[in-house]
């Protein structure tokens, strides 16, 4: 099975092979510009590990809880 | 008239930029979702000679055209016409975020299919991002086929944006192109009069796959746009983030940050407090020395300058209030707390967006309320806008500081707390707890249902505006000025004759001491009886009819509590010299028992009480607009008043 993004530690690059379909969170993801392909870097995570900071691209933050992170499937790059 | 609608993604600064062209003065951060509703306004320049008349629309933000929440609905709605407040407009300006231009850009593709060449593009906070230069608008302008203008808002380039949207209106009303798809599921947040420009889909998929189809072409043009050499420069963001959204060093700067804030709030205030305090005394001793004795002088000493000027001695704390929370606002922080406190949110059941809405509580329940629309799922919505209320807002301030400053004694404890300061940081978070506790019982109960998604933009920091800060400030006091001139001026007068009238017979008082025929004249007024008669009520909480009278006024406002007893203590009052409310509080002995009137433990349980009842006309009203139905802000006030009444019971028994 694919690593998704609660597997990746904080500073690691991954690139996002799949958005599991569930349709609020999809929505809001391809809201913010987030598709399979990019790449996001996870700067963070709040106290008891959720929810997760992240980085997306040249310049896009945000954050997401565990759950809908689970839902993103990444892969490392070097 | 011609009419031109703001459009743009979330915190791309659309208000900012209305602010500048109408002299508005909409609230304005450096986080998502704070316009949740229209807002209409003239341009300044329309009185200029020779202007034609304009008014621009701003709207909240959105990311597309598929609403999600409350909010976004209202401006889909504007643009397909089906706002009943402006059903005709001429030209549409989307703001783009230079930030974040991919996904600001795929709205403004989108938005260019819906109204063609009556699209005009701002792309804002150039400040911020200088590589993008007249290059890179020249190519989005071809790219696009749009007008383009790069602007600062913050930076205040207001004359060129008023130059580009007078030289590019065009007078016919606009009509769109196309239809706007929605799920079945998404119809909730179209208003009535929509259906003409809506297309029912079936699948939730093609909706995605639309949404996807605009980024994309979004990063096409882009790619066009920019050079390889041409990055975002987000190094500042990212190298502060590691610290403020740390886990650990995170969550400690975030607890010393609002400790800090409510400590300043504290004592910064003493001083500017004591110089008003001491402005009204004077004031009041220069008055009485020129008028000779009567119901007129008492009215204007008793009445007007001890109610009035109670409250007006809070003006420094609800400005430093302010001040310091738009700093905090304008540095994009409060994202960050909203991802710090998500955890605790989530645990009581709440979408970590309730965040916001909460913080801004703290200010006045009233526009916190309606922030909540920013929160898509209705059941926590319900809930959140049900225990807002409870939130200490800033008209309680003057309540709270009026009894932690004279009866809670102040020394410092482990070193570096103050009690004062610890105790006013107690209430905030009881009010807060509570809050948190009810939202949770009712998630659990008329709520009931799964917690929805939390996502939230984080966005770049940056620096705050003095200037920004000022202006909130002064907004706001002339706010509480206002209240202050106007309607605790006018219930001051109210009270004090209430208070006054009935007098008492000459022959009553023959022989009495000066005191014995105040106090006596006090409980013989039409305001005597009315506290005298549901003093039952009030004894097992500790209080006394005149502070029972207070709290009746106080469900008018919560500040008239103060400006309530500044009046009757007046009143009773036979001493020459005029003293401050503090003062005669603590000096008020009790004819019963001979001892003070006020204690410790009935200041706490006064306290308590503010903490949560619903003391408060217009966020009933608010309550009743926002869930559309009179039964909410009434269960509201009940079990919040309940909560009030055993809490400061429980507090009084404790403490006696």
């Amino acid at each position: 099975m694919m690593p998704n993004l609660l597997d990746v530690k904080i500073g690691q690059k991954v690139r996002i092979t799949k958005i599991a379909d569930k349709n609020q969170t999809t929505l809001k993801l391809f809201s913010l510009g987030i598709l399979v392909g990019d790449e996001i870097e996870i700067t963070s995570k709040a106290l008891f590990g959720c929810p997760l900071a992240i980085k997306h691209g040249e310049g896009n933050f945000f954050a997401l809880r565990k759950d809908h992170a689970a839902l993103i499937e990444v892969e490392t790059i070097a | 008239m011609q009419t031109i609608l703001l459009v743009g993604s979330p915190n791309s600064g659309k208000s900012t930029i209305f602010n500048l062209l109408s002299g508005g003065q909409r609230k304005v951060s450096n986080y998502s979702g704070i316009t949740v509703d229209a807002s209409t306004g003239a341009l300044r320049s329309n009185k200029l000679e020779g202007e034609a008349p304009i008014q621009i629309v701003d709207l909240p933000g959105i990311y597309n055209l598929h609403p999600s929440t409350l909010d976004e609905g209202v401006t889909v709605d504007s643009l397909i016409g089906s706002n009943s407040r402006f059903s005709e407009y001429h030209q549409v300006a989307v703001v783009l975020d230079i930030q974040r231009l991919e996904t600001s850009l795929a709205l403004a593709i989108q938005l260019k299919e819906l109204v063609g060449e009556k699209l005009l593009v701002l792309v804002n906070k150039v400040d911020e991002q200088e590589f993008f230069n007249e290059e890179h608008r020249v190519k989005l302008e071809k790219a696009l086929g749009s007008k383009v203008l790069s602007l600062s808002a913050l930076n205040e380039d207001q004359v060129e944006l008023d130059k580009f949207i007078r030289k590019n209106i065009e007078g016919e009303r606009l009509k769109v192109k196309g239809k706007i798809l929605a799920t079945k599921r998404s119809l909730e947040y179209f208003g009535k009069g929509s259906e003409e420009a809506v297309e029912v889909v079936d699948s939730e998929k093609v909706v995605l796959e639309n949404i996807k189809h605009y980024q994309e072409k979004a990063r096409q043009i882009l790619g066009t746009v920019y050079n390889q050499s041409d990055r975002i420069r987000s190094q500042k963001t990212h190298k502060i983030d590691k610290v403020l959204i740390h886990p650990l060093w995170g969550t400690l700067i975030f607890c010393a940050i609002f400790y800090l804030l409510f400590y300043s709030i504290y004592a910064l205030a003493a001083p500017a407090m004591d110089f008003v305090d001491g402005s009204f005394g004077l004031l009041a001793d220069t008055v009485a020395a020129y008028l000779p004795e009567g119901h007129l002088k008492s009215l204007i000493v008793d009445g007007i300058i001890a109610g009035v000027g109670g409250v007006i001695i809070f003006l420094p704390q609800i400005m430093i209030l302010f001040f310091l929370l738009s700093i905090l606002e304008q540095s994009g922080y409060i994202s960050r707390a909203a991802f710090l406190t998500d955890r605790v949110m989530g645990f009581f059941g709440l979408n970590g967006k309730a965040f916001l809405p909460y913080l801004s509580g703290f200010a006045c329940s009233i526009p916190a309320i309606m922030s909540a629309r920013t929160i898509p799922n209705k059941k926590e919505r319900m809930a959140t806008i049900l225990t807002i209320p409870m939130i200490t807002c800033s008209a309680r301030l003057p309540v709270y500081i009026l009894l932690v400053g004279t009866f809670v004694p102040s020394y410092t404890v482990a070193g570096i707390f103050n009690t004062q300061a610890l105790s006013f940081f107690f209430l905030y978070f009881l009010g807060t707890f509570f809050a948190l506790l009810t939202a949770k019982l009712f998630r659990l109960s008329f709520y009931r249902g799964q917690t929805s998604s939390f996502f939230i933009d984080l966005p770049h920091y940056q620096r705050p505006r003095l200037k920004t800060a000022l202006k909130q400030m002064w907004r706001k006091a002339q706010t509480f000025l206002k209240k202050a001139g106007t309607i605790i001026l006018g219930l001051s007068i109210i009270i004090w004759c209430l208070s006054t009238f009935p007098t008492l017979d000459a022959e009553k008082t023959v022989g009495l001491s000066d005191e014995v025929v105040a106090s006596r004249s006090l409980e013989n007024s039409a305001l005597g009886r009315i506290g005298k008669s549901f003093e039952p009520v009030l004894k097992p909480i500790g209080m006394d009819w005149k502070m029972g009278v207070g709290v009746l006024v106080a469900f008018g406002a919560r500040e008239l509590f103060v400006s309530t007893l500044g009046t009757i203590y007046a009143l009773g009052d036979v001493d020459e010299e005029s003293k401050s409310l503090r003062e005669r509080l603590k000096a008020e002995i009790s004819p019963i028992t001979g001892k003070p009137v006020f204690s410790l433990a009935v200041a706490w349980s006064l306290l308590i009480f503010f903490v949560f009842s619903l003391q408060c006309t217009a966020t009933w009203a608010i309550i009743k607009k926002e869930t559309g139905s009179w039964k909410y802000p009434i269960y509201a006030f009940l079990y919040m008043g309940a909560l009030g009444y055993s809490g400061a019971y429980a507090a009084y028994q404790m403490l006696i």
